[in-house]
């Protein structure tokens, strides 16, 4: 059976197309995330390709190469900068050096590095004091580095990379359980509801940041528990909004309908309750998600977030408040993304509200 | 290891950061939080003395109860051949060129909490305020003498020491006066113990240290101005253990009872120092907590007095509550604060550099004074405990794939040095020649191959035949230093060596460290200038496992288990160390300790349980042109530039100073000077 969308849900589809400001942005913000997972081709001190001694090297993902994969003395991860420079000598090097050199581009040794060959936990001047350092292109540090000399670019993109990761299960994580109990409460109602209403009246009142504070500071937060503290604290706004839309559809016809020819409970939620909440719910999700980037943000910044050195923007943010006369390039760089990011987001959460706007497609009116 | 010198008002064993990091203030509230409103427990002395409880009973028969300890004579059982002493002709402190007067523009981190001296809450930065850095002791280490430890009188006019004894006798100046009018008498001393071996003051460590028979075994009144202490052991700082206490006011504490914490929350303890927060300035803090002032008092009982005549300047000093070091920064640019720390490279080197105009134009002046004091320890305290780190080749392996050299090199600008032992910077009680490993990967290699570390798995870190990676975790409670915990994790990786990096807030950094469950702890203890280290906290198996040997007293009992909330991090049990130690703490001659130190710190080395860090030889501080400093600017053993308040201030050059910043026309002769008249000769 070929997969095809409802009629409405291709009306909805294509009203959202001709959003153009939300379509737009939709596919920049799918450009980034794409380009976020593949970082590792763009943004790593690991070269994408290296031929050596007529062998091929591709070591950006995989196993480290150690440095006697190449002839090196060393047993740690290749330095594939150094390895690079050792085949292009500046003109002023020693003869042997650059005899050598020529001798193995002769035999077809080369470095392909990414555009930025950087880590980003990795400080990028070995022996140098720490300090942040400016955009400097002939360097590939095209944003600069922080206070630890790291490459500002990476962190950004490693550390939006970080905020998807948390942002996806974050979603999945709140979008689980309040529609399970949303559901639940507006479904079968009574006891249960009024139950469910006051345990979630008792656990708002709880102080999330307190809560993280107290964990944070008891054991190293992963992001796993970064997200469990989160879902843990966030998912009750969902249950709200899944109660009334499933109260709304329960008194509908077609749910009687259902009910009288014997559909269980759960087929009714699934397959009739559950299909004509979903625009609300997808309405939902991009601010869902801003919200996500920003709390994580948030901790980062306060201290509260990942763990030394894990790139993330509220670290950056920090460092770049701190350093604010001293390198401004940290704080606008930081600043910038995140200003991006979410705007992006948010045009792309208006424009699914639109399109999904239920008033412009129901029949009900 | 509590041991602040001068005042031996003995402070809570705590991590410490403050002395290598920054402005001392910058750290010095670090661990205390947002003040909480006075109303609720302020106990308004007014009105409360109408009422109050008075415990003089209950003092009295606890006197009573305890006849062995606080014993009642006359001056005629005085031992008849005494050698009184005043300490002798030593240099004066501060310069008679001081200027009294002006208003000092300081900075706390928070509100203080309390204006207890003891009890919970009051181990705070403000207590320095109250207590550390201006109340007078018995007797003060001289901290500028060369060579041996050398005192002078404080609130006593003399002392005598009967070592056989071990009891020192001690006469109060009678000129000594509370800062509320009663003269400083032998019944304060008396107090002090019954004070501080009260369970009222909720003070474990106060409780500990003045326990009977803990470190005092007895204090004899002969008059109102004449007393004894004698003490457990006769050691050779066996004169500092007396002269160090201060007296506690016995009639200000009065109503100490069940609830001391509370009653005594919000009132100013009488001293026997300069500085005074008035009842005007209490009450006023109760509605504002921007700022806080004590006053000078302009009779002080020891104006005149030699050694404090210089001292002690300012007639007021105004300390604002800012949070936020940035900020404190700016507000220091604008004048508004007199000094900032400038420890950090950041400060010294970016924000206020040499060739800043306001320090080449000679508003600013920048000093850096190499001091001589015990170093902070920091460095990685592996504990030997702990499964991998149990094994002394993987320990050797850690030593020389922790590049420290590199965090001096790159976080501390090369201004630091490296520690070469947990004792540094006890004159000749430190080990001469002992110095620590290098980062050296041949050597690293070599080790963990020893201890069945050979192959790579691919991510680069070593594992061994059963597949274990060598993995081990570093825990630490200080989140400012991290930078220096990446450097050593992506140098360490080098090595194969992985280094899980655990910053935990430093309370729980603290307790996970004193339960010992830590492998490895990045941390220091904070020393104070002492005679001689101290080893029995730290290494003797007694502070770390129950029942540490077998019955022959050396082969290790397997059924041990960890003691917890000790000091000995690294879990040390040697019975050769054991034996060292408690010969070390029952000497009283100074040279044969110093043999059994440098043993002791040789035994320490080859276990190699603990990497040395960093040290800070010196101490900078940026001051405006109107804060004065004697020639020499400082004492040898301080750890700021204010502890020893040798600074005066010059008012008159206040306001050309401040219009010059703001003209950004007229200059003054700039001062960047640097004072290594201690600096270790290389």
């Amino acid at each position: 059976m070929a997969f095809r969308l409802n009629p409405i849900t291709r009306k909805k589809l294509r009203r959202f197309r001709s959003l153009r400001r939300g379509y737009w942005s939709f596919l920049l913000l799918v450009a980034l995330v794409l380009f976020a997972c593949f970082a590792e081709l763009f943004i790593s001190h690991r070269a994408l390709a290296v031929r050596h001694d007529g062998r091929w090297f591709f070591p950006t993902y995989g196993a480290m190469l150690p440095g006697k994969t190449f002839g090196l003395e060393y047993e740690w991860e290749t330095n594939y900068r150094d390895l690079r420079a050792s085949l292009h000598p500046p003109a002023k090097a020693d003869a042997a050096t650059l005899a050598s050199a020529a001798v193995a581009r002769a035999r077809g040794d080369f470095v392909l590095l990414p555009p930025v060959p950087y880590d980003p936990v990795e400080n990028c001047y070995t022996n140098q004091f720490f300090k942040p350092r400016a955009p400097n292109f002939a360097q590939r540090h095209f944003l600069g580095t922080d206070t630890q000399n790291r490459d500002i670019l990476g962190r950004l993109v490693y550390g939006f990379r970080n905020a998807l990761i948390f942002s996806v299960w974050f979603v999945a994580g709140v979008y689980g359980l309040g529609i399970i109990l949303g559901c639940a409460m507006g479904y079968y109602g009574g006891t249960f509801d009024i139950l469910v209403q006051r345990v979630i009246e008792i656990w708002s009142n709880i102080p999330f940041l307190y809560i993280v504070i107290i964990v944070a500071s008891l054991i190293k937060p992963s992001l796993g528990w970064l997200v469990a503290i989160n879902v843990a604290f966030g998912w009750m706004g969902m249950t709200y909004y899944m109660r009334t839309e499933t109260y709304k559809e329960k008194a509908r016809d077609y749910t009687a309908a259902a009910r009288v020819l014997g559909a269980s409970d759960t087929r009714i939620i699934l397959h009739h309750i559950l299909p004509n909440t979903a625009a609300t719910l997808v309405t939902f999700v991009p601010f869902t998600v801003a919200g996500a980037i920003g709390s994580l943000t948030a901790l980062d910044f306060l201290g509260f977030g990942l763990p030394v050195p894990t790139p993330s923007w509220g670290e950056l943010l920090s460092q770049g408040t701190k350093n604010l006369t001293l390198a401004p390039w940290i704080v606008l760089s930081a600043f910038s993304a995140m200003t991006l990011v979410l705007i992006l987001v948010t045009f792309v959460g208006e424009a699914v509200r639109e399109a999904f706007d239920p008033k412009k497609f129901t029949l009900y009116r | 290891m509590p041991s602040p010198f001068m005042c031996f008002v003995p402070k809570k064993v705590r991590l410490s950061a403050a002395p290598a990091l920054a402005a001392a203030s910058l750290f010095l509230a670090a661990c205390s939080k947002p003040a909480e409103p006075a109303s609720a427990s302020s106990a308004p002395a007014a009105n409360a003395s109408s009422t109050a409880p008075d415990n003089s009973a209950e003092v009295a028969a606890y006197y009573k109860a305890h006849p062995d300890f606080f014993v009642f004579k006359t001056p005629a059982d005085l031992p008849a051949n005494l050698a009184w002493t005043d300490g002798g002709p030593l240099p004066e402190l501060g310069s008679p060129d001081r200027k009294r007067g002006g208003t000092w523009q300081g900075r706390i981190q928070d509100f203080p909490r309390t204006l207890r001296i003891v009890g919970p809450d009051a181990n705070s930065g403000f207590r320095g305020y109250l207590q550390d850095d201006f109340a007078l002791n018995f007797g003060q280490l001289h901290p500028d003498i060369a060579g041996p430890h050398r005192y002078f009188p404080g609130i006593a006019t003399q002392w005598a020491v009967d070592l056989p004894a071990k009891t020192v006798y001690v006469r109060i100046d009678p000129a000594a006066r509370w800062s509320d009018g009663p003269a400083v008498t032998s019944d304060d001393v008396l107090f002090m113990f019954w004070f501080n071996q009260s369970t009222y003051i909720q003070a474990p460590w106060q409780n500990n240290f003045y326990g009977i028979g803990e470190n005092y075994t007895r204090v004899t009144r002969y008059d109102d101005l004449t007393f004894a202490i004698t003490l457990k052991d006769a050691r050779p700082d066996l004169l500092s253990r007396v002269l160090g206490l201060g007296p506690t006011p016995r009639h200000f504490y009065r109503e100490v009872g069940e609830d001391y914490v509370t009653r005594y929350n919000w009132r100013f303890v009488p001293t026997t120092g300069a500085y005074v927060l008035t009842d005007a300035e209490v009450k006023r803090t109760t509605t504002n907590r921007n700022h806080i002032t004590l006053d000078r008092l302009p009779t002080w009982w020891a104006n005149e007095k030699p050694q404090f005549r210089y001292r002690f300047n300012p007639a007021q000093i105004r300390l604002r509550v800012i949070r936020e070091t940035t900020t404190a920064w700016e507000s220091f640019l604008a004048g508004d604060l007199d000094a900032f720390g400038m420890n950090l490279a950041e400060y010294n080197y970016e924000r206020l550099p040499d060739n800043a105009p306001l320090v080449t134009r000679g508003l600013i002046a920048k000093s850096t004074f190499y001091n001589d004091v015990p170093r902070p320890n920091f460095g990685l305290w592996m504990n030997t405990a702990r499964p991998l780190i149990s094994d002394r080749e993987i320990r050797l392996g850690i030593q020389y794939a922790s590049n420290w050299q590199l965090v001096v090199a790159q976080y501390f600008r090369g201004d630091y040095t490296r520690l070469n032992t947990p004792s540094d910077g006890f004159g000749d009680m430190s080990h001469p020649t002992l110095r620590a490993r290098p980062f050296d990967l041949a050597l690293a290699a070599e080790h963990f191959a020893k201890a069945g570390f050979t192959k790579r798995g691919p991510d680069g870190i070593l594992v061994n035949a059963s597949g274990q990676r060598l993995s081990v975790t570093l825990t630490t409670g200080y989140e400012s230093l991290a930078p220096v915990l990446t450097i050593l994790q992506q140098e360490a990786r080098k090595a194969g060596l992985d280094f899980q990096i655990e910053i935990l807030d430093s309370s729980a950094a603290w307790k996970k460290v004193q339960e010992k469950n830590h492998d490895i702890t990045f941390t220091a203890f904070n020393v104070g200038v002492e005679l001689f280290p101290r080893y029995w906290e730290c290494y003797h198996s007694a502070n770390a496992y129950d029942q540490p040997y077998l019955a022959d007293g050396a082969s290790p009992n397997p059924a041990r288990q960890l003691k917890v909330q000790t000091n000995n991090l690294q879990s040390l049990a040697i019975p050769e160390l054991d034996a060292l130690v408690t010969r070390y703490d029952q000497s009283d001659n100074l040279d044969a300790m110093r043999v059994m130190a440098r043993r002791m710190e040789e035994i320490l080395y080859d276990d190699a349980s603990f990497s040395p860090g960093f040290a800070m030889p010196f101490y900078r501080v940026a001051t405006w042109r109107w804060v004065r400093f004697p020639a020499n600017f400082n004492v040898r053993f301080s750890s700021d530039a204010l502890e020893q308040n040798v600074h005066w201030l010059d008012e008159s050059q206040k306001p050309e100073t401040l219009a010059a910043r703001r003209a950004e026309s007229k200059s003054f002769p700039p001062s960047v000077r640097t004072y290594d008249q201690w600096k270790p000769k290389e």
